[in-house]
């Protein structure tokens, strides 16, 4: 019954939203990386850019990807402006 | 407040354990009362992920037996229940990273906030059985109709009443009704007369549980989930109503009808 309303309603299928889920969780639990462990690292990585640029702090995103054979970290960070040295 | 601590334990493996455990727990959280539910399958993690918790741990069990963080902090809150909490375990440890004392004590602080603390018990019965059924003043066997897991229910509560946990229940799981009726699946009477131990509940076979754990939503939220309601009756007879344990959970009332009159 629930199902059919979420179909109707174009929710995701549940084995969509199970796929999405084990991708997240796999990859985490091999790489064991925890929340918090990402966290430490997403304040590093905006440390060291913050040295040499000017950037959106609010727009940094740091995640894994999941490629054939291997798995990456991929950070995406908003430049606004590049220090020149003088 | 002294809540009690309850232990869902099988000795076989994927009988659904983990189902039970955050079922029971969030229908009872439903219902009002504290409820926290530590997975103490250390190294195989996956009462977070039933519980659609997963992307949320900073710490674990370890982490709290091993003094490196206060137990508060690595409880996850519940994403609909605030009286609801789930401690993880540890993925890359292993099973000798906690010991018996170490439970029992976490319990005994934990039972002085919480009206329930339910322990995810792992498979089998050497250390981390054991660590699971420490602190235990409950303990509820999950079995399913299937010969291999009865076998290993009643070692399991050999185990358990030589280990000293006062009371065990029953709950069978994945009951097929028509297999049942056509003689091809052992009846949940059969069962509890094999095992001897009384019984807390029967849990229809059903695609709903495939489908509540690929979303990370126990099964208890949705209120026309048959499985759903058999757990939330488990639930109510744990806080001590009385509740008639009808095989035929969900069947339709004319058959019922039917079988009132024909006997």
């Amino acid at each position: 019954m629930l199902s059919a309303i979420r179909r109707f309603f174009k929710d995701k299928n549940s084995s969509e939203v199970a796929r999405e889920r084990m991708q997240f969780v796999l990859m985490h639990d091999r790489v064991d990386l925890t929340p918090d462990i990402m966290e430490g690292l997403k304040n590093d990585i905006l440390a060291v850019f913050a040295r040499y640029m000017e950037i959106d702090q609010s727009s940094i995103q740091v995640n894994l990807e999941q490629g054939k054979g291997y798995t990456a970290l991929v950070s995406n960070v908003h430049i606004k402006k590049v220090f020149r040295k003088k | 407040m002294a809540g009690k601590t309850i232990v869902v334990t099988s000795g076989k493996g994927g009988v659904g354990k983990t189902t039970t455990v955050a079922n029971i727990g969030t229908a009872l959280a439903k219902k009002g009362h504290n409820v926290v539910l530590i997975d103490a399958d250390i190294g195989l993690r996956n009462l977070d992920v039933v519980m659609g918790l997963e992307n949320r741990i900073v710490y674990n069990l370890v982490d709290i037996v091993e003094g490196k963080c206060k137990s508060a902090q690595a409880m996850i809150r519940d994403r609909k229940l605030s009286n609801l909490h789930v401690i993880p375990s540890a993925q890359t440890r292993e099973k000798d990273a906690v010991n018996p004392a170490q439970m029992k004590s976490l319990c005994a602080e934990l039972t002085e906030q919480f009206d329930f603390v339910f322990i995810d018990c792992p498979a089998g019965i050497e250390r981390g059985f054991k660590n699971a059924i420490a602190a235990a003043d409950v303990a509820i066997v999950v079995t399913t109709p299937e010969v291999s897991a009865i076998r290993d229910a009643d070692r399991v509560i050999g185990l358990l009443e030589a280990n000293l946990v006062k009371e065990t229940h029953l709950i069978v799981n994945r009951v097929n009704q028509k297999m049942v009726k056509k003689g091809d699946m052992m009846s949940v009477g059969d069962i509890v007369t094999l095992l001897s131990v009384s019984l807390l509940g029967i849990i229809p076979e059903s695609e709903d549980v495939v489908v509540s754990t690929n979303r990370g939503v126990p099964l208890v939220h949705d209120r026309s989930s048959r499985p759903g309601i058999a757990y939330t009756k488990v639930a109510a007879r744990l806080e001590g109503e009385e509740i008639p344990l009808d095989e035929d959970n969900g069947v339709k009332l004319m058959d019922r009808v039917k079988r009132f009159f024909m006997g």
